[in-house]
């Protein structure tokens, strides 16, 4: 199977990805042509419900973002080794399979350590805070 | 509660106040039997600690310009007073303090006592310039930051005709936007922490999920309120100050449109506080068309308050649902009064007209079919698990948070409290009807929202009941001041023409004297304080509204919650800006 | 179809790009029969002419880029979102002879493609540089990029029942039984990590209205705010056909000829996620966040840990 796709060509990709941009361009390009032209005192005014802005818009964000990005790159490159592992399944047999559980087993106390460290339940810390305060 | 308290609903006692706090004090009679004090500038601190046990809520505050009076006998001379009125739930029982000012005079604030008189004072400053010392942040709360004067004063002018054209010039747009501008140092608000740096974000004036014109300003860290500061005013229309202008019939349409979903429930407590100055009684049936309506349109409210609080927090179908029956529901209202939502249709001493012929088809029809719908609506939202999580837990308050905060209405029965206007002090014939009052414990969205929807089926048992025995008889009183005046007798003699002509064309002369009122409307309390001063319009008019105060806590429950939960705060306070800013 | 065949690229793309066209008038037409009311129904028969009404309007909206964002990345941005979901259909099998390619790795061409539109998403959010926008572009982040890990582990159990990334054989080994059998709890997860990923109500979230006004499109107007919709019904229609595709047996089916096949069952699987949107609030951002981590993840682990042990055990036999 593998190989009769190897056989074939990628040239229709290229086409098709060529048709794609052909359209976009076209549909902006006509938008821009056709596109009525107003300026009023308010046009370059950021919406901001409708009232003058305070402040930036270029803060510092908080950790917790950061942290699901961090996740994310552990929790996908480990996703990678088993789909190397699911194409190659039967091939493998039951040692694979036994690997494949170990690494998994791995993954899970790396999820339930993160679950229990509070790092997976943001915004509920916050719930209780007025409670505490009051 | 004693059978003799109930029965005793607005009793002469001092309500356990020793005496002698009043020795230096005033009495003043009022047409309502609201025990009614003036005292004196310093007595009113020490005065108002000592009855804050025994009235736990500050019901309202406002200013009265008494400049032009020239009917006020029996109290002391004064430019301005202040009125604090009082509500006690225990006893179910209400009290009004009054301290008169002479200029440049200014009052003690009472923030420190009841937080809720923060915006009540700031109103009070706004609309009369009345100083309040000590009030942590005293500036404009409902006219815009530029106005010149202060709204409420005689010497303002009421009508266009008084001033100059308005126009807005670019320079005072500029200058109005920049007004607006949100400065947190204002506020007492801090740029960064050590952890991170706060981003200011306007929600509100022009935003979906503030059903209306309102506007929070918020301090963010991340998606996590740290504070806010809600903004009103956006809809203020002058309500009051038109009451001054209008005839006592003339101002009716203007009241519907104070809770504009409330529909002819804003008439109730204006005509019964009209009623009460003129001394009409009102015929049964009345009574009970006024009743009818009132809680049609209570069950009007609450659709709307149930299919935009699903809608707020992101379900799409429920307020489609909703609508149509409040659809159907405005297809009796429109066969009976003509109008839909803004019937203006109860009058004094009455209502407009008697019932048209085979009403009572209609509304069978309909309470007939909507507790099956609402066990639909039930399971479609109030049972969803997304729903549930969205909102139990969520903008919690409790009984005594929700009185130091003014809170009334559905919105404080969800902390546990049984306390029901129409219960507990019935008025307008509520004490010939069975029906329950809802509650819950938790106090947040979720059980605010479970209390409302458990009283539109309560409202749907006392519709039925009004449609079973719809009393016989007039429907409107033979009083003299009744307007319009019965007409059938006009053209029999000269003196009920006469009579009839004058009440007609320059409406009622209600006699002098004040008189507040309040009924359980669909958000809340409201109520109506009325003086005249003997002529055809009122000399005050004031309105308190429950949307009012109710915002003003949203700082409180918000804090430390995150933007959507604030949405869902804000879905299930059921509020209208109209309302909050008349 | 090996060759680059102009016709059939042309068939594609008019298909997915009119389809989705036609999508926006026919869910606001779906909705209102649900919701006891009619939707567009003035222009042409049964107001289907509401589409071309629409695609004139914002045509000729101002093409405005405001003079506060990152002008280039403000204009990019929609236009990634619309390419790569229009990418992925370059591996969807429509018939057992309709296909552009069928490469060896198609299901991670796939998935390669669906994360593309992440950035755009996001970076659409920053660009703009407006708050709402801004909150709305983190929420896709971290929304999308979460789901992302589910969405890839889910179809394992797919790719280890057929021994294939290649699309065509996927649907080729589900001759003797569909995979939405024995892969129900795959099924499940990659439902609800491709709606997250499509960010359609109810996890839209990065667009939420009612808290961010307009979340991450904020300040898009015109042929610009178009791509991104047109992304998202784009998105709608892949994310129906790879459901179809990997768990309902592609174009397998008797009587009618497989181009139907395939099209029924997609069609079916639009008016699902169209009936989904009707019924179901959206939950909290970060309840969003904990059900993926907390509850998806460790059901995919589960899926893939049984199927294993299930498909070998099965094998031996």
């Amino acid at each position: 199977m593998e190989n009769l796709a190897a056989e074939q060509s990628i040239l229709p990709v290229f086409v098709f990805f060529g048709a794609i941009l052909l359209l976009v361009a076209t549909m902006l390009g006509i938008a821009s042509v056709l596109g009525e032209r107003k300026q009023t005192k308010t046009t370059d005014l950021p919406y901001e419900s409708g009232i003058i802005a305070v402040g930036s818009s270029q803060v510092r964000l908080s950790v917790d973002f950061f942290l699901i990005a961090i996740f994310f790159v552990i929790f996908d490159l480990e996703t990678v080794f088993i789909f190397a592992w699911a194409i190659a399944f039967f091939e493998l047999g039951w040692h694979g399979y036994l690997a494949v559980v170990v690494f998994i087993l791995i993954l899970t106390i790396a999820l339930i350590y993160e679950w229990k460290s509070g790092a997976l339940n943001w915004g509920v810390k916050s719930q209780t805070a007025r409670k505490e305060t009051s | 509660m004693t059978v003799d308290e109930t029965q005793n609903l607005r009793p002469d006692k001092n309500h356990g106040i020793p005496d002698s706090t009043f020795v230096a004090s005033h009495v003043q009679k009022t047409p309502d039997s609201v025990k009614t004090y003036w005292v004196a500038r310093d007595e009113l601190l020490p005065l108002l600690k000592e009855l804050k046990p025994i009235y736990p809520m500050l019901f309202d505050l406002f200013g009265i310009d008494e400049r032009h009076r020239e009917k006020a006998t029996g109290q002391p001379h004064a430019d301005f007073t202040v009125v604090y009125h009082l509500l006690s739930f225990e006893k179910s029982a209400e009290i009004r303090i009054k301290i008169s000012i002479v200029e440049p005079e200014t009052v003690p604030s009472i923030v420190s006592i009841w937080p809720a008189a923060n915006w009540y004072e700031r109103e009070a400053w706004d609309m009369f310039g009345i100083v309040f010392e000590g009030h942590p942040n005293l500036r404009r709360i409902l006219l815009p930051p530029l106005w010149e004067g202060h709204a409420l004063r005689k010497e303002h002018p009421a009508r266009a005709t008084e001033m100059e054209p308005f126009s807005m010039s670019e320079e005072l747009l500029d200058a109005e936007q920049e007004a607006l501008l949100f400065r947190p140092e204002e506020w007492g608000m801090t740029q960064e922490n050590e952890d991170s740096e706060f981003m200011f974000l306007n929600l509100g004036p022009n935003h979906p999920s503030v059903h209306g014109v309102f506007r929070i300003a918020l301090q963010l860290d991340g998606e996590e309120i740290v504070d806010a500061v809600p903004d009103i005013g956006y809809h203020h229309r002058g309500a009051e100050k038109m009451g001054e202008r209008q005839s006592w019939h003339s101002y009716i349409p203007y009241t519907d449109r104070i809770d504009y979903l409330g529909g002819v429930m804003n008439n109730l407590p204006y005509v019964m506080a009209v009623e009460t100055l003129a001394n009409i009684t009102v015929p049964d049936r009345a009574k009970v068309i006024r009743i009818m309506l009132s809680e049609l349109f209570r069950i009007s409210s609450h659709l709307v308050f149930y299919g935009t609080f699903a809608q707020d927090v992101g379900q799409m179908s429920p307020v489609f649902y909703m609508f149509a029956d409040r659809e159907r529901l405005f297809g009796i209202v429109e066969a009976i009064t003509g109008g839909r939502m803004h019937p203006a249709w109860f009058r004094i001493g009455g209502v407009a007209q008697d019932l048209p012929e085979g009403w009572d088809t209609m509304v069978r029809e309909f309470i007939d079919s909507m507790p099956a719908r609402l066990d639909h609506y039930e399971k479609m939202a109030m049972q969803n698990s997304i729903l549930k999580r969205r909102t139990i837990g969520i903008g919690e308050y409790n009984t005594s948070e929700a009185l130091e905060w003014g809170v009334t209405g559905p919105s404080l029965r969800a902390t546990g409290l049984d306390w029901d206007l129409r219960k507990k002090r019935p008025y307008g014939g509520y004490d010939q009807f069975d029906f329950e009052v809802p509650t819950a414990h938790r106090g947040d969205c979720y059980d605010r929202a479970v209390v409302r929807i458990e009283e539109i089926r309560q409202s749907l048992r006392i519709i039925r009941q009004c449609v079973d025995n719809m009393p016989a008889g007039p429907y409107k009183s033979e009083h003299k001041l009744t307007t319009p005046p019965p007409k059938d007798r006009t053209l029999q003699d000269i003196e009920t023409l006469i009579h009839h002509f004058l009440n007609v064309s320059w409406g009622p002369v209600v006699p002098a004297g004040e008189a507040s009122v309040m009924v359980e409307a669909t958000k809340g309390l409201n109520g109506y304080h009325l003086v005249s001063d003997g002529g055809t319009t009122s000399y005050r008019t004031r309105i308190r509204t429950p949307s009012f105060p109710h915002l003003q806590m949203i700082p409180l429950i918000s804090r430390g919650l995150m933007i959507p939960d604030l949405i869902a705060i804000v879905a299930s306070i059921d509020f209208v800006m109209a309302d909050v800013d008349r | 179809m090996s060759e680059a065949n102009l016709p059939f690229i042309g068939a594609i793309l008019l298909t997915v790009v009119g389809g989705a066209a036609v999508l926006t008038w026919f869910e606001r037409r779906l909705l209102g029969i649900w919701q006891d009311r009619y939707g567009p129904n003035r222009l042409g028969p049964f107001g289907i002419l509401q589409v071309a009404a629409d695609m004139l309007k914002l045509l000729t909206k101002h093409d405005w880029i405001p003079p506060f964002a990152d002008r280039f990345v403000f204009v990019i941005a929609p236009t990634a979102i619309v390419i790569s979901m229009l990418m992925a259909f370059a591996v969807v099998p429509f018939g057992p002879d309709h296909y552009l390619i069928d490469m060896n790795v198609g299901l991670l061409f796939f998935l390669a493609m669906s994360s593309l539109a992440v950035y755009s998403v996001m970076l659409g959010g920053l660009a703009s540089n407006n708050k709402y926008a801004l909150l709305g572009g983190l929420r896709a982040a971290a929304q999308m990029v979460s789901y992302e890990v589910f969405m890839g582990l889910s179809l394992m159990g797919v790719v280890m029942l057929s021994g294939s990334f290649s699309l065509v054989d996927i649907v080729e080994a589900q001759q003797d039984g569909w995979y939405f059998i024995p892969q129900f709890l795959g099924l499940y997860v990659f439902i609800i990590a491709g709606i997250a990923e499509s960010h359609r109500l109810p996890f839209d979230l990065p667009e939420a209205e009612h808290e961010l006004t307009a979340g991450f499109h904020t300040e898009y107007g015109g042929m610009k705010f178009t791509m991104f919709m047109l992304g998202e019904y784009c998105g709608l229609i892949l994310l129906s056909c790879m459901i179809t595709t990997l768990f309902f047996g592609g174009w397998l089916g008797p009587f009618f000829p497989p181009l139907v096949w395939f099209a029924l069952k997609t069609f079916g699987f639009v008016c699902f996620f169209i009936l989904l949107r009707a019924a179901i609030p959206r939950p909290r951002y970060d309840q969003l966040m904990a059900l993926g981590w907390t509850v998806m993840l460790p059901i995919t682990l589960i899926n893939l840990v049984a199927t294993g042990a299930i498909a070998l055990w099965m094998n031996q036999a």
